[in-house]
């Protein structure tokens, strides 16, 4: 172990943050609440990553992680996290990868041996390979049956000409098809390996001794060549765009998506503020605009979430009575133009502000939660994000709220989904209900 | 490697109370982080809503806080959402809850809004219009989803003329229906402090948490509350299916029937008969195993009796979504795994690892103080003793294969189900 960094983080708690030679880094964060620990490792990969026509592929990946190494053959994963009373999941987004183990804190040992295992060895049996294509598709096909789920992945898909966060995480259907293993494998390689990779832990253990069981397992993984950056810039939006997907419901919905900063641009805690302003709570303005007021959605919603490169806001809300998409969007640009014209009041900001600091206390009681804020933090740009977070946000005025609804949620900046009924719409109020036995 | 036989029980220094009008309180002091969590249970909820008014407790419980005598609507949130804490309403068949969390130093506006939203509601005409439109809006929505389609079907087939057969939401005429008066009749016949249960756990003292809730709880008043009785749903004698045509990618599919209640005392062997059939870690279930593992049919795929368990029965069912072309399949292959449970002896491994992993994993039910504020809650209705922590581990440790094999007889049935199916019906 080289490199040894304290870092004192939020609220004083202590965050070690440790660099194997093999370029692992490690962050461990004890946690004596409860005697459980959660072991999680990131890997810097996503489809932000990906190459044209192979879409899905890091998504799919994180499917063959479970299917077998010679260790640990298909199943034995889920078998040992049974038989040692834990949990286990993964989740894929455009930056990154992550798996995790729960387990109690007399077996996390059981975690790292895994890990480390399938960081290199997983061994990608073509029949496997594709039987879990079949089971990936499933779960693409049940994604397009939720109707945000389509809108959402037509919308980005439109708002981006270049960027790879224009494809959806889980990859277009024909891609999907059309995966290979040798691919997969290839991309294995270059992407799962020490130095592009962050392990974390936190929970009930002592640190040392659980540095110790990294270092036995993880040391001797050899380091690769850094993957090679991904290129792509998105050029500037140059005008409004606007779309229609067909879909199956006589439901009116509507998205917006806005081009915005990355995490830790100077702009983005403002946006984050305008966020919380805009649709935080039921004192929020389009809550009180359109839900209590004109009565026109059952939801309006704001999303701007960290990413590693200039990503999306979005404002999304689905009709109510006989109110359409258009009316909504109208309201929505009134009230921006009201930020943008008197900025937020002080009570706004007060609130928000609360609401950040008390959302950082609230969200963090479990291990896993800990787990989680840490290695995205450190995968998508490092720790000292959250040591200067509150900071940050706390500094946020008015006119700074004011500034940036007025540069970033633009006409020209944006592009505008809404969600119309197909032709099978018109058909199914007679059709709705097929034969009934009673036998 | 080492399995690690360790038992994780977890155990609460729980105090409990009544208050002079009838409250029950429970107090766990968890200083893990500085925050509370507040849970205030009223023992009502649909199981009690008449059927031509079914939505009536969900819509109550949503208007709690829309105004109370004391404060205006957009008040009650501008309280709230000023100290960056949480406050939600909810109901269920059940229950109705009020329940909050705060940081250590909003405790006490904590505890005063959650009593002024149960004691004090006003049910504002103008708020029970927009609730109900927005019901009706949110059931249309609803509808759009294949799977909720297909869920509804089962119940109403399943559950009879009980009440479980209905949605919690209620139907767009049920909704239509209901009045301010059926509102502040149901909170005046059943909110009383006789008959709710008062959980606060997190980062205090009990001697100063107890003199806060008296003061904000203390002066709600002692009423009698007669709880209707509900006859028993009675478990179907013949196979009842139904298919709904969906313009959708998937098949979606339920097989179940009734279950059973959460005092029964098979729950223990059921729950290890689940986590061998349909749930557990990852996909070591045979449903998962068979039907995503081996067949690739399905993203999800589960099997359950425990988990709806209630006051009232709850049902046993297996679901899967699949694509439509696999739909006989699936079924076929759910069928398969529920009959191989009530014909063979499960093997003495599948059963040693579904007990190691449900003594292992329960644990994680007790990690944050909203979870053990809800725990409590649930021991006291359902008589489960405060010590059930460390009870847990030995219920299912005494479960054997004959057990596994006596309750897959008595409670699942493999003849008389119901099947709903939601998805495109050309392949039929």
């Amino acid at each position: 172990m080289s490199v040894s960094v304290d870092s004192s983080t939020f609220s004083g708690d202590v965050v070690r943050r440790t660099v194997l030679d093999n370029g692992l880094t490690v962050l461990t964060r004890e946690l004596h609440t409860s005697p459980i620990v959660t072991a999680m490792i990131w890997y810097r990969v996503g489809s932000r990553n990906e190459e044209l026509g192979q879409t899905g592929k890091s998504h799919f990946l994180e499917h063959m992680l479970f299917k077998g190494t010679d260790r640990f053959k298909k199943g034995a994963i889920d078998l040992l996290t049974l038989k040692n009373g834990g949990n286990n999941n993964a989740f894929t987004s455009h930056d990154f990868t992550a798996y995790y183990f729960n387990f109690a804190s007399d077996r996390w040992e059981i975690a790292l041996d895994i890990e480390a295992d399938r960081m290199v060895n997983c061994v990608f049996a073509p029949e496997e390979f594709e039987a879990e294509k079949k089971v990936v598709i499933e779960e693409l096909r049940m994604g397009l049956d939720s109707p945000w789920g389509l809108l959402l992945q037509e919308l980005d898909a439109a708002a981006y000409k270049v960027h790879p966060y224009r494809n959806p995480v889980i990859g277009w259907l024909q891609d999907v098809e059309r995966a290979t293993s040798a691919e997969q494998q290839d991309y294995y390689r270059r992407h799962y390996h020490p130095g592009n990779a962050t392990l974390v832990l936190t929970g009930d253990f002592e640190t040392d001794r659980v540095l110790d069981g990294v270092f036995e397992k993880f040391s001797a993984i050899p380091a690769r060549p850094a993957p090679p950056a991904v290129a792509a810039f998105e050029p500037s939006q140059r005008g409004e765009k606007r779309l229609e997907v067909q879909w199956r419901s006589k439901v009116p919905r509507i998205g917006l998506a806005y081009h915005a900063p990355e995490i830790a641009h100077p702009d983005s805690y403002a946006l984050q503020v305008l966020n919380l302003v805009l649709t935080e709570g039921k004192t929020s303005r389009l809550y009180q605009r359109l839900v209590e007021r004109e009565q026109s959605v059952t939801f309006a919603t704001a999303e701007y979430a960290e990413a590693k490169d200039p990503t999306l806001f979005h404002i999304r809300a689905e009709a109510r009575g006989d109110h359409t998409a258009d009316e909504i969007e109208s309201s929505v640009y009134e009230e921006l133009q009201r930020i943008v014209t008197d900025g937020a009041t002080a009570q706004e900001l007060d609130r928000a502000k609360h609401l950040v600091q008390a959302h950082f206390i609230l969200s963090r009681e479990r291990a896993v939660d800990q787990a989680m804020l840490l290695g995205q933090v450190e995968t998508l740009y490092g720790l000292s994000y959250i040591e200067t977070y509150l900071a940050k946000i706390n500094g946020v005025t008015s006119e700074d709220v004011s500034s940036v609804c007025s540069r970033y949620l633009t006409a020209a900046n944006r592009t505008v989904g809404y969600l119309i009924p197909d032709a099978s719409t018109a058909a199914s109020d007679d059709a709705e209900e097929g034969e009934y036995e009673d036998a | 490697m080492k399995t690690p036989e360790a038992e994780i029980g977890r155990s609460f220094e729980v105090h409990s109370q009544t208050l002079p009008n009838g409250l029950e309180v429970l107090l766990v002091e968890n200083p893990a982080i500085p925050a509370i969590a507040i849970n205030a249970t009223v023992l009502t909820g649909a199981r009690y809503e008449p059927e031509d008014k079914a939505g009536l407790a969900i819509m109550a419980s949503n208007l709690l806080d829309e105004g109370t005598t004391t404060r205006s609507s957009f008040d009650i949130a501008a309280a709230i959402e000023a100290t960056g804490g949480h406050l939600e309403t909810d109901a269920s068949f059940e229950r109705t809850v009020a329940a909050a969390m705060v940081l250590k130093q909003d405790a006490e506006l904590g505890l005063e809004l959650v009593a002024d939203l149960l004691i004090n509601p006003i049910f504002p005409e103008d708020y029970v219009a927009k609730e109900k439109s927005r019901t009706l809006a949110e059931i249309a929505s609803a509808k759009d989803r294949p799977q909720v389609v297909a869920g509804w079907a089962l119940n109403e087939l399943i559950y009879g003329t009980h009440p479980l057969h209905r949605p919690a939401q209620g139907y767009p005429e049920t909704i239509e229906r209901i009045t301010r008066d059926d509102l502040t009749t149901f909170h005046g016949r059943f909110f009383a402090p006789n008959n709710a249960i008062l959980s606060v756990v997190g980062d205090f003292k009990i001697a100063e948490i107890l003199s806060r809730i008296e003061r904000q709880f203390g002066g709600w008043r002692t009423q009698a509350v007669s709880l209707p009785t509900i006859p028993k749903p009675v478990r179907q004698k013949e196979r009842r299916e139904k298919f709904i045509s969906m313009a959708a990618q998937q098949s979606n599919i339920y097989l179940g029937h009734l279950g059973i209640e959460r005092t029964n005392p098979d729950f223990y062997a059921l729950q290890v008969l689940d986590t061998i059939l349909g749930g557990g870690a990852g996909f070591t279930a045979r449903i998962p195993q068979r039907l995503r593992d081996e067949l690739g049919l399905a993203y999800t795929t589960f099997a359950s009796i425990t988990m709806t368990a209630g006051i009232d029965p709850g049902r046993f069912v297996a679901y899967i979504g699949t694509s439509p072309e696999n739909t006989k399949l699936a079924i076929e292959g759910l069928l398969n795994e529920i009959r191989r449970i009530v014909d063979e002896p499960v093997s003495p491994e599948e059963l040693q690892d579904a007990k190691d992993f449900l003594t292992g994993s329960f644990v994680f039910a007790f990690e944050s103080s909203a979870q053990i504020a809800r725990f409590l809650i649930q021991a006291k209705i359902y008589n489960l003793g405060f010590n059930y922590g460390e009870k847990y581990p030995s219920f299912i440790k005494a479960i054997t294969a004959e057990d596994i094999a006596r309750v897959a007889a008595l409670y699942l049935d493999t003849e008389n189900y119901t099947l709903t199916v939601s998805g495109p019906m050309e392949e039929r």
